[in-house]
């Protein structure tokens, strides 16, 4: 029984120093909880939310930076993808379908396989297979929005235009990101209400009426078309019109939602 | 084993064993290299070298007894009674002293894990544009063989700058001793070090420069750092300037990737 | 609160069941018949009509199964009772012994051969003892069984009904083999002494082997269900599972699980038969009883270490395969939290080594001739507590304020790289070897080579070993400071190349030197102290508590996901918990497992105890 007693107490012991080590021989670090599921509300999303959205996909859910990194030399940098693109395309290499950059970028997010950079293949398979998953599969399971949003990001982070198209109120979808913090205003029916929240005519003319700052746009429709308007109105440094000071607001990207984007481009290109 | 000769007793050779250990890391880390080992790896390393010297002093019956008689006459022998309560006070008194100064409160912050020079970002937006981090270059830099007089005029403007602004905490001899450096932690640089500013690409020093302490990225929480976001305050030809100043006055030269 | 009441349940209904052996027999065939019909009964309930596990697939057609999307509703609580804690311990409670009963009976096959082949019959003696207990310990995994096959389905209904539906097939394999186990091991335990001698022994020894073979086989089916959680197979981008139960069974990490459980439960076995040796060494007071425990206790003690040194090897298949699988589960394995988890190991390892070292160097005062190697002993501690050190020194360290102003930063230039896998490896490798070399000190301390070529045998050996480590070292250096990232891990191939073939070699080189050797002092079993029998049940508690913690990571990698990437846990306890909230599960678990394991070995040494009751029977004669 004394022999019982002793070993028993040498074992506890032993169990308390390897007890006692993890709880205080260590730095005690919480794990991060697992990701809240809420709605996406993408009513009130502007190109600039949209990008700012992406962002928040490629470095949380989407899980990119986890191999897509300076540091670890897991996987090619992503800072020009959206430039190079194009070049891509006409590689002999590439084995997808894509017929222009966006379709591109967005084919490399959901088939991987399709251009594999050199040097970052599955190891044996010469380049040919990638070890990246499909961003819509398994725990990342983004879904098509939140595809475009990362495309859209990787455009902006190019500094190329982006050009997805940008969800203007469809059925509100899940996403493990968190809402904005402000309440999105409601959205603007008529190309009218725009032109009136956003004073456009306090610069422009349209109809024949407003001010001399900037443009006419009474008959806008006729010279320029609605791709041009779209970055005219979303950067509009891109291009200024001759004789015209560069002092268009520069915040309507943040500001306007992609269906009064959408709204007023229309309502311009439709002014001949 | 020496003892036959020495006859120093086996407990004593214990202690001096493990006592020695102890001041063997101390010689060669703190004193000869410089780099202390982290307390709370010491204890770690001591509590095993501690059973390791036990686990060899006890490996034989012949060993072992010479180590455990001392003891057990101390307890049990009834001669030795004085020295016994002794030691029975001496003891409990020393661990409870142990017990007592390391419970005391200190103001020593509690320990973090943060690595302050982290891995750069690819790229960062400053000054409303974004820089690609592993093609930027400094754009004066070729003006030291291009244009050496240039080049020192803005040498000179740099180190306008540094004192003006710098040198409060990484001191006027660019060694991390200014005069506020002892009320910062994490301590200010030392770009004389050879570990620091040499072993970085000018890209890096602008990165840092120009986002300060809360531009650090999240491996480097908490974010302490104290320094500032230089961006609000200095123009981007004064960082590129700056930098250029740091340099020439250290006698580094930038890391760059075309050399390697 | 919940994990005190269960052991405390357990028990109770142990000592209910086990008053006799007639009664542990119905008890077993009752748990292995709950096996049976709880599987079937709740297999024809979930395919009558499936669960709330609407098919999500998009064509409305029924081609696969879908994982449910749940939600915390659908997770019943008991009051008072931390679901994710209760099913952890019962499984891990269920693991331990599941490892014990599969471990013993490789134990007692291998030590039978050897009494065969030796005629020895102190083997056969020592394998008899161990499967009378390996009977017990049977019908309490089997009890555990049951406890977590319901826990289960209290707990997390959901996910054992989507489970159920995959695996249906080899669940009711599964209960069949577990007959076919019971079958052999009552045959192979009862017919002990009746299968003896010439055929009857090969005959024995084949039911042994079947006995064997059955179990394993019983692991590698469960290994399938627990795998698949882990690295789901034959499952569709769109979640939904197409395949059949082999396609299931036979996923990414199968193989390499297989074969990591495989081997650690021989050193397991070998393991918990030392530590019942070093307990009946310790009690017992005849010196003829002393000296066959401390032979059971060095043999045991033999088997753990050859079953331990390959066990990292093992280990790093393991790592290599996760990686391959997903680099995200990669990641998690080796970074962020987890990362200290392999500092916890490393001391657990480090002490496994140090305390299977130890029992070698006092069981060398065996024989009065060890006394030549003693001299040694401490550069043997001092290479393997320095790679002790090594190993265990964290990457990032834990610092003060003070102690960074002193640094200048939180790298520390010379312990820093040690921090680094060529430094870990390569401390390994030296670490296995010195325990090599401590063997080959315990080998010769009894007698004296005769060769011819002694002088030049031990220069081989000195110059192999010496080569060996300086090659270690050249490796780890070199892949630790001078090549690229990329290629830190892959100096561990070469160097346990390198470790490997030392030890083969040194071994048969020494055999080789050592035959006809004379005897210079004899070796007195049971000359031992009583504290080389500590460092045995320290190695059985070191192996347990480390089974459970890696049962933890292993777990854990999978985060928030019942089956990784197909079915979420929604569960309240999703979350990863803590290192040290983990540790505390992990040691009441062992404390649990340690008090059923006492029980165990009790209940072999009652049944052979008799108490006279001279006048209670009538008409007996006193």
């Amino acid at each position: 029984m004394r022999h019982f007693l002793k070993v028993t107490i040498f074992s506890l012991l032993m169990i308390g120093f390897f007890a006692g080590f993890s709880n205080f021989g260590i730095p005690e670090i919480k794990p991060a909880p697992p990701p809240v599921i809420e709605p996406l509300d993408l009513t009130a999303m502007t190109p600039e939310r949209f990008v700012s959205l992406g962002e928040k996909l490629f470095k949380g859910k989407g899980t990119c930076t986890l191999c897509h990194n300076a540091v670890g030399g897991r996987a090619p940098l992503l800072e020009q993808s959206a430039l190079i693109a194009g070049e891509r395309l006409a590689d002999s290499r590439y084995q997808g379908s894509a017929a222009d950059a966006q379709a591109y970028l967005v084919e490399s997010l959901l088939e991987p396989s399709a251009y594999v950079v050199a040097g970052f293949g599955k190891a044996g398979s010469g380049d040919t297979v990638s070890p990246m998953p499909s961003a819509r599969a398994g725990s990342i399971g983004l879904s098509d929005v939140e595809v475009d949003a990362i495309v859209a990001y990787l455009q902006d982070l190019a500094g190329v235009e982006v050009t997805v198209a940008i969800p203007s109120g469809a059925e509100p979808e899940t996403s493990d990101q968190e809402t904005p913090d402000a309440p999105p205003r409601a959205a603007l029916a008529s190309a009218d209400e725009v032109l009136a929240r956003f004073a456009c005519v306090a610069c422009h003319k349209v109809s024949g009426e407003g001010g001399e700052l900037g443009p006419d746009l009474s008959r806008i429709g006729a010279t320029r078309d609605a791709a041009y308007l779209r970055r005219a109105i979303l950067d509009p440094a891109a291009e200024v019109a001759e004789g015209y000071p560069p002092i268009m607001p520069m915040t309507y990207s943040g500001e306007m939602y992609a269906g009064e984007l959408q709204l007023l481009v229309q309502y311009l290109a439709s002014q001949r | 084993m020496t003892y036959q000769r020495l006859r120093v007793p086996r407990l004593a050779q214990l202690v001096l064993v493990i006592g020695g250990t102890y001041g063997g890391f101390w010689l060669i880390f703190d004193l000869w290299l410089g780099q202390p080992i982290p307390r709370s790896l010491m204890g770690m390393y001591m509590f095993f070298v501690v059973v390791g010297v036990l686990m060899v002093f006890t490996a034989t019956e012949k060993s072992t007894g010479q180590l455990v008689g001392p003891i057990r006459a101390l307890v049990e022998d009834p001669a030795r009674r004085w020295l016994r309560n002794v030691v029975f006070t001496v003891v409990p008194a020393l661990a409870a002293l142990g017990v007592y100064l390391q419970m005391q409160p200190s103001d020593e912050p509690p320990l973090e894990l943060r690595s302050i020079h982290p891995a750069p970002p690819s790229s960062v937006k400053i000054f409303g544009k974004r820089y690609d981090l592993m093609s930027l270059e400094n754009p004066y830099r070729h003006l030291e063989k291009d244009d050496p007089e240039q080049f020192r005029e803005l040498v000179a403007a740099g180190g306008e700058v540094y004192i003006r602004n710098c040198q409060y905490c990484h001191g006027d001899k660019l060694d991390g001793k200014g005069p506020y450096a002892q009320g910062l932690n994490p301590v200010p640089l030392n770009f004389q070090d050879i570990g620091t500013i040499a072993q970085l690409q000018e890209s890096f020093l602008f990165w840092r420069i120009a986002t300060g302490g809360p531009g650090l990225p999240k491996e480097a929480t908490p974010w302490i750092s104290s320094m500032p976001v230089w961006e609000d305050f200095l123009s981007e030809e004064q960082i590129w300037q700056v930098i250029l100043y740091l340099y020439d006055y250290t006698g580094h030269r930038p890391r760059s990737w075309g050399h390697e | 609160m919940n994990s005190t009441q269960l052991p405390v349940a357990i028990v109770k209904g142990v000592l209910g069941a086990c008053r006799s052996r007639t009664v542990l027999l119905v008890a077993g065939l009752a748990s292995v018949l709950l096996w049976l019909g709880v599987p079937t009964e709740l297999l024809a309930a979930v395919t009558g009509s499936p669960p709330a596990a609407a098919s999500t697939a998009l064509d409305g057609g029924l081609s696969g199964i879908a994982a449910p999307e749940l939600t915390a509703a659908d997770y019943p609580s008991i009051r008072g009772v931390n679901a994710r804690v209760a099913v952890w311990l019962v499984a891990q409670l269920h693991l331990w012994f599941a490892a014990f009963v599969l471990a013993v009976p490789i134990f007692v096959f291998i030590i039978e051969a050897i009494g065969m082949k030796t005629r020895d019959k102190r083997y056969d003696d020592m394998a008899y003892e161990f499967i009378k207990i390996s009977i017990t310990a049977y019908s309490l995994t089997a009890i555990l069984g049951g406890l977590l096959l319901f826990s289960l389905i209290v707990f997390y209904p959901d996910l054992f009904s989507y489970l159920s539906r995959i695996f249906g097939e080899s669940m009711f394999y599964y209960a069949l083999a577990f007959f076919a186990e019971s079958a052999a091991l009552y045959l192979y335990y009862y017919g002990w002494h009746w299968l003896q001698g010439g055929f009857r022994k090969w005959l024995h020894l084949t039911v042994g082997l079947v006995l064997n073979a059955v179990g394993t086989t019983l692991m590698f089916l469960a290994n399938g269900w627990v795998t698949f959680m882990m690295s789901p197979a034959g499952v569709d981008p769109a979640g939904l599972f197409a395949g059949d139960a082999w396609t299931a069974m036979h996923n990414y990490l199968w193989n390499p699980i297989n074969l990591h459980r495989f081997i650690a439960n021989i050193a397991y076995g070998g393991s918990i038969v030392g530590a019942y040796a070093a307990f009946r060494f310790l009690s017992a007071t005849r010196p003829e009883e002393r000296a066959h425990y401390d032979w059971m206790g060095y043999n045991a003690n033999f088997v753990a270490i050859l079953a331990l040194l390959p066990l990292p090897f093992a280990g790093y298949y393991l790592a290599a395969e996760i990686y391959a699988y997903s680099q995200q589960m990669g990641i998690t394995l080796m970074g962020g939290i987890f990362a200290w988890l392999f500092i916890i190991q490393a001391v657990l390892i480090g002490t496994l080594f140090l305390s299977a070292n130890y029992y070698l160097w006092c069981g060398m005062g065996r024989s009065d001739g060890a006394a030549r190697y003693h001299c040694y002993i401490k550069y043997l501690a001092i290479a393997i507590i320095g790679s002790f050190l090594v190993w265990f020194t964290p990457h990032t360290l834990v610092l003060t304020n003070e102690e960074l102003k002193a640094l200048g930063g939180p790298y520390h230039k010379y312990l820093g790289p040690l921090g680094i896998m060529p430094a870990k490896n390569t401390a390994v490798n030296i670490m296995i070897l010195a325990t090599a070399v401590s063997f080959l000190f315990y080998r010769r301390s009894n007698r004296i080579a005769t060769v011819s070529w002694v002088k030049a045998g031990n220069a081989a050996q000195l110059a192999l070993y010496t080569a060996g480590i300086a090659n270690l070292l050249f490796l780890g250096i070199y892949h630790g400071y001078f090549t690229n990232t990329v290629y830190k891990v892959a100096a561990s191939i070469p160097q346990v190349m390198t470790t490997l073939i030392i030890i083969v070699v040194s071994i048969t080189l020494d055999s080789l030197m050592y035959r006809g050797a004379r005897e210079v002092a004899p070796l007195n079993w049971g000359r031992v102290p009583n504290r080389a029998q500590y460092a045995l049940f320290l190695l059985a508690v070191a192996f347990t508590w480390l089974m459970g913690l890696m049962g933890y990571i292993r777990s854990g990698i999978r985060q928030h996901w019942h089956v990784t990437d197909v079915f979420r846990d929604a569960s309240p306890d999703a979350y990863t918990p803590t290192l040290g909230y983990a540790a505390n599960v992990v040691s009441v678990g062992t404390i649990a497992f340690m008090v059923l394991v006492i029980f165990v070995f009790w209940l072999s040494q009652v049944s052979g105890r008799r108490t006279p009751s001279e006048g209670f029977w009538k008409g007996a004669a006193g």
